[in-house]
């Protein structure tokens, strides 16, 4: 296959077309609470013909076998880093923030499936209920009765508030942390939801500070992990990298069109 | 008609295989820990053994070969990842490969997989010192040290010092052979293993880039197209000279 220079360097094109999208989005989730960003993982092509040819070797040079050729570069998949953003003080009660790893963990309608999310910014739902912005409900519900002054929300999820005419506050329920032995592997669906799949493995739910889990701050939202600096240098590079397969692809078009000329 | 056309066919050959290794070695520009291809072009010459010396042979077909891998240092750059790791020196990571056997890389973008084995971003397993992959008990949370030593701390016990768990095998490759795989994975040839190297250290929160170096890669890759264009040109210039040595017997 005289041609497949093309094809290789049409293999460059569509990897950094790909980190490019990913580059994108994590520019634009910049301002999304609990935003974790991704990164794109490149892995070389199998290699094509294979004939023996080991021979032995200095440190600098490994001696290849015979004539194979690379077939180009792919997108082995995304990594979602999972490094913690910035907690930013906003004072509103409702606002909670993880301090280290785990999940809060939400009920998606219509059939009540788990999503787990670092967006703590709750409100409550005209039923009372603690939810998302979205108005999904908590797991477990914390429900706050009328008349409740003054929630507070302690490091351990522990929910209370005051009541007219009681000096004690009274305690609402527990807010749950749910950890993964691979957050990286959970999958995003949208609206800062993220589902358990085979490779996050199974939720580890328990309270928050305990075991490994962090510790939940009232009156925190935590940002995006994003850094842009850091997106923007990778910006460049997959633009430059992108760039030059393309004028692979026009060098290798003017061989093949020189050939059919001369010939 | 000449020779001549055959000689400059397998130069253009070689030049098509040199651009299609050029190729493979741009879009692997941002391939962490990739070791770029070196092309070797040899010309195979057939000499009569009585005159060796002093004959002058005006015929050699050009033969082209992937030859080398460059194994050359790539650019570290800091990520601040604390599973990212760049091996300092020229020691390899050993990595579980798809076949079983042992493979060598230094990309170190490692991951731990949902198993529990700590993984590097292709998918590798990660071999320890003990001659086996790697494997992170359930929940604990892992750094890696300067040495690589692998260390986990119990989330059962927080107040204990991380503990180690194995050290990531670095592989010296000192004196021994080595050849990239059709897998595109470096091995020793006909399967063995590299020694250990307990001197070998790493970089946490680095990661190794390709080697390959974009400028002189586009060089080669205009040197490969025009000397496929020149080799083409001689073609042409074959044919004009058969016709006209055609023409100069004809009874015309």
């Amino acid at each position: 296959m005289p041609t497949s220079a093309l094809h290789v360097a049409r293999t460059g094109l569509e990897a950094q077309d790909k980190r490019m999208r990913v580059i994108a989005n994590n520019l634009a989730n910049i301002g999304t609470a609990g935003f974790k960003r991704d990164r794109v993982d490149f892995a070389t092509l199998a290699y094509q013909e294979n004939r023996i040819a080991g021979q032995q070797s200095t440190n600098q040079t490994a001696f290849a076998t015979g004539l194979n050729l690379g077939t180009g570069v792919q997108v082995m998949g995304t990594t979602s880093i999972q490094s913690q953003g910035t907690l930013n003080q906003t004072g509103n009660t409702l606002d909670v923030a993880l301090d280290g790893p785990g999940f809060f963990q939400v009920e998606i309608p219509p059939n009540g499936q788990i999503g787990y999310t670092r967006a703590g910014n709750f409100t409550l739902s005209a039923q009372g209920n603690l939810v998302t912005s979205q108005g999904f409900q908590l797991n477990p519900p914390i429900q706050v009765p009328q008349g409740a002054r003054s929630i507070q929300i302690a490091p351990d999820g522990t929910v209370s508030a005051q009541q007219d005419g009681q000096a004690a506050p009274i305690q609402l329920g527990q807010l749950q942390v749910a950890n993964f032995i691979n957050p990286a592997g959970l999958q995003a669906i949208g609206d800062n939801f993220l589902i358990e799949t085979a490779a996050s493995g199974p939720a580890d739910v328990g309270l928050a500070g305990t075991f490994g889990r962090g510790n939940i701050r009232q009156g925190m939202l935590e940002g995006s992990n994003v850094n842009v600096v850091e997106e923007l240098v990778e910006m460049i590079e997959a633009q430059r990298a992108y760039e030059i397969n393309s004028r692979m692809v026009s060098a290798v078009d003017e061989m093949l069109r020189n050939a059919n000329q001369t010939l | 008609m000449d020779r001549l056309i055959y000689i400059a066919l397998t130069g253009m050959d070689a030049a098509m295989n040199r651009q299609r290794m050029t190729a493979n070695n741009l879009a692997n520009a941002n391939t962490p820990g990739f070791r770029q291809e070196v092309f070797s072009v040899t010309p195979s010459t057939i000499k009569d053994p009585a005159t060796d010396m002093r004959s002058l042979e005006a015929r050699a077909p050009a033969r082209g070969w992937v030859r080398n891998t460059d194994m050359s240092t790539g650019s570290v750059n800091p990520t601040g990842q604390p599973l990212d790791i760049a091996v300092k020196g020229e020691a390899l990571i050993a990595f579980q490969g798809p076949d079983g056997g042992e493979v060598y890389s230094r990309r170190g973008d490692l991951r731990v997989a949902p198993s529990g084995v700590l993984e590097n971003g292709e998918g590798l397993p990660v071999m320890g010192e003990t001659g086996v992959p790697i494997t992170v008990p359930a929940g604990f949370a892992i750094n890696i040290a300067q040495d690589g030593t692998v260390l986990g701390r119990d989330p059962a016990a927080p107040d204990l010092p991380a503990a180690p768990i194995d050290r990531i095998k670095l592989a010296s490759a000192e004196g021994s052979p080595l050849a990239k795989g059709i897998d595109s994975f470096l091995k020793v040839p006909g399967g063995g293993v590299l020694p250990n190297d307990p001197t070998a250290t790493v970089t946490p929160g680095a990661l190794e880039q390709s080697n390959v170096n974009t400028s002189a890669t586009l060089v080669e890759m205009i040197e490969a197209q025009r000397a496929f264009e020149m080799r083409a040109r001689i073609i042409q210039t074959a044919g004009e000279l058969d016709e006209s040595s055609s023409s100069l017997l004809s009874l015309r």
